[in-house]
């Protein structure tokens, strides 16, 4: 312990130009304050968590020592007797802490992950992070940083300020205290994450930088929260009109008549977003008259929850489909899948086998029919994985690429797939509706194929087309009027046949070839057959190109 | 050609599929996907290109000499025969989302008239059915009707007829070219199931 006493020395000729002299330290050891908090509120920081200053007890008589008071007080001992007209005895109850009356105990880390560790020596933030690491390991995260994310009941920020409102009121005209600001504490928040961070840097092996993997820390105090909405309910019971207060006196005497927290649905409950603007905006004398100053003791700590997560990993590329019996999307009927699989699920199966995700989202720029394949250069798409446990290397991108492109069935191939940033969403939806694509249909027409109509169909530029809400899917969609644009075609023949050919066109985004080409009951008009002046029947399409920049 | 028809949509509509139900007939090509032209990144060459037009072309004896037309490959066709009145013949295209096509009959007796239809009036009386707006996916303000619905008024030169609903459920659209060109209903040549 002797390096320990060493170390505790340094920190002290640091601190203890800004810390109170031991009387007020002692009153607020009283009052239920933990030693750390006591440090935060009078911005001392840099705090090393192994220090054994942490102890109230030697605390004390460190101090004692460097402001020369006689009576040096060894750590077992007991308390010298220039002392004994303060109330506060730091030996008193054992080694068992109360909970802290300003942090509910989240600064004395005496819940690991819902356990309840007053006892552990030293109360070390290493108890948080070994917790934090073991949860690190059970889901097998590979990470090469973290950033911290933390949430605390609003109630803690009104205590930091109710202790202040009761050491100004107490010790205003003490030298010690003149020049003393709120400003000058340091929040719960920003204590933790400090001691968070370096204990998990220094654990892990890497930084903490804004990155994509995400340690969030979220602590609940039910019962000082539901007191605190309570204390809001009579604040704003102040302002209401006369209308309201009866309701409100019912929800007042409902929530402060249970020890739980009550969702919003049938009782007004302020969101800590609420909370916290309402408390910056009151007035101090309105704080005090609405709160303890000093804040009460508390019998209960915070409930913690820990949750790591990687934030969503995009993957972008452009599939082809080769099977007329595979769907773009899972397609269910009652339990039933309806086609042989689905490029949805081929692609995003893969992708969450090899990043190791929780789940996965598929987006399209569009979408093909079952039995039509898609051709040419792709369709771009857009892969969202949730909580990957591995961030995808070039090299992890390949093996999904290989997976799907080398898979027995031959149903999907992808290319120039990578790894892309939530930018990627946009440039997906932005050329949708007004990109052209580009298709090839075989035609059978009732008639024999003429020269005449090869040279009518070639010679068509931008023709304005206007189609009905397709009877095939007119269950689901809208009925209305969509005015499209086919901007040019070309026929190829089919050599053997007299009546058949092979219809290449470019048209706008959202147009309905079938529809266009045997004219949907003439709901679509014109139609091919309307042009060539006979019955037209599609047999089978192909979509050859989807004119996007994205993911090219 | 042009369908005669009023659309009906059963209350009780089968599938909610997401994409439509398989309607083009399969070629019996053989998916030799080891041909498939399959560009590399960003692959645009003129081989590429032709690669792919030649691999679109079907075989000529892949193809049927007559393919099912639209409506046999995505309909069930059903048949009201002598509906309410001997020779009131309607047909009734049911497609697999539960919409349904209302028609006369080509053996309808309206058809074997001298001069066939000359008119068609919606206007039934109670309403006019050419006038209503169905809107949205929910298919707001589409009438319910009975199977014994009067859905249209058919005039010949000496007669008119009453065209029914043949099915329960609601009307979500009429044909309203027939207004204006009441001879499509006699040019029932793509009529056909």
């Amino acid at each position: 312990m002797a390096s320990g006493e060493e170390e505790a020395t340094t920190f002290l000729s640091r601190a203890a130009s800004s810390l109170p002299p031991p009387h007020a330290i002692r009153d607020l050891l009283f009052h239920g304050v933990c030693v750390r908090c006591i440090f935060r509120l009078f911005g001392v920081s840099e705090y090393d968590d192994s220090c054994p200053l942490l102890k109230a007890s030697t605390l004390l008589s460190l101090l004692k020592e460097r402001r020369n008071i006689p009576n040096a007080i060894s750590e077992n001992g007991s308390i010298a007797n220039g002392l004994t007209q303060c109330p506060y005895d730091p030996h008193a109850s054992g080694n068992e802490q109360p909970y802290c009356s300003v942090c509910l105990g989240i600064l004395q880390f005496t819940n690991g992950h819902d356990q309840d560790l007053r006892t552990c020596e030293g109360n070390s933030v290493s108890v948080l992070t070994s917790a934090i690491t073991e949860i690190l390991k059970k889901e097998a995260h590979q990470i090469d940083g973290f950033s911290i994310e933390i949430s605390l009941p609003p109630v803690v920020s009104a205590n930091d300020r109710a202790v202040w409102l009761y050491m100004k009121r107490r010790y205003a005209s003490e030298e010690w205290f003149i020049g003393k600001l709120l400003s000058q504490q340091i929040s719960v928040k920003d204590a933790l994450r400090s001691l968070v961070t370096t204990s998990l840097e220094s654990c892990l092996g890497v930084k903490s930088s804004s990155s994509s993997f995400c340690i969030r820390l979220t602590y609940i105090h039910e019962e000082a929260s539901s007191k605190l909405q309570c204390s809001m309910q009579k604040f704003h019971g102040f302002k209401i009109r006369k209308t309201e207060t009866y309701c409100k006196e019912h929800m007042v005497d409902d929530l402060c008549g249970k020890n739980e927290t009550i969702s919003g649905e049938f009782h007004r409950c302020d969101s800590d977003a609420v909370v916290h603007c309402t408390l910056n905006a009151m007035q101090d004398d309105a704080f005090s008259e609405l709160f303890m100053l000093p804040p009460e003791k508390t019998n209960n700590g915070c409930k913690l929850t820990i949750s790591c997560y990687r934030l969503t990993v995009y993957i972008g590329g452009r599939y082809l489909k080769f099977s007329r019996r595979v769907s773009q999307s899972r397609w269910m009927i009652e339990d039933e899948r309806m086609g042989e699989a689905s490029v949805e699920e081929i692609i995003g199966s893969n992708t969450i086998l090899v990043c190791g995700g929780d789940s996965y989202k598929f987006h399209a720029a569009g979408r093909e029919d079952i039995d039509v394949r898609m051709l040419g250069s792709g369709r771009p798409f857009l892969v969202e994985v949730s909580n990957a446990r591995v961030m995808p290397s070039m090299a992890n991108i390949q093996e999904i690429a290989d997976k799907i492109n080398n898979s027995n069935d031959k149903y999907v191939a992808v290319r120039n797939l990578k790894l892309v940033g939530s930018e990627a969403w946009n440039l997906l939806r932005e050329g949708e509706a007004e990109k052209q694509k580009q298709y090839a249909a075989v035609v059978w027409i009732s008639r024999p194929v003429t020269e005449e109509d090869f040279n009518k169909i070639s010679s068509i530029k931008n023709l304005d087309v206007l189609q009905k809400t397709p009877v095939r899917v007119l269950h689901r969609r809208s009925p209305m009027d969509r005015k499209k644009i086919i901007h040019w075609m070309m026929v190829d023949k089919i050599v053997g046949t007299s009546q058949y050919f092979l219809l290449h066109l470019c048209t706008q985004a959202g147009t309905y070839i079938k529809e266009f080409v045997h004219g949907d009951l003439g709901r679509t008009h014109p139609s091919l057959g309307s042009i060539l002046g006979c019955r037209a029947e599609i047999l089978q399409l192909d979509v050859t190109d989807v004119k996007m920049d994205c993911f090219d | 050609m042009e369908m005669p028809k009023a659309e009906l949509s059963t209350p009780s509509s089968s599938s909610s599929s997401s994409s439509s139900s398989a309607s083009l007939q399969n070629t019996k090509e053989d998916e030799t996907l080891k041909t498939v032209p399959f560009p590399s990144a960003g692959d645009r060459a003129p081989n590429h290109e032709d690669d792919l037009r030649s691999f679109l072309l079907p075989e000529a004896h892949h193809l049927p000499v007559t393919p099912p037309s639209a409506i046999e490959a995505n309909f069930t066709c059903y048949f009201a025969l002598d509906f309410l009145k001997p020779g009131h013949d309607q047909y009734i295209y049911r497609h697999a989302n539960g919409l349904c096509v209302i028609g006369l009959a080509p053996t309808h007796v309206a058809l074997k008239e001298e001069g066939g239809v000359v008119r068609v009036d919606f206007n039934v009386g109670k309403s006019d059915r050419s006038e209503m707006k169905v809107t949205g996916k929910r298919k707001r303000n589409a009438k319910h009707f009975e199977s014994n619905t009067a859905l249209c008024k058919v005039f010949t030169n000496g007669n008119f007829f009453l065209a029914r609903c043949c099915v329960k459920g609601s009307l979500l659209e009429v044909n309203d070219r027939l207004i204006k060109q009441p001879d499509l209903l006699n040019t029932s040549g793509y009529n056909r199931c």
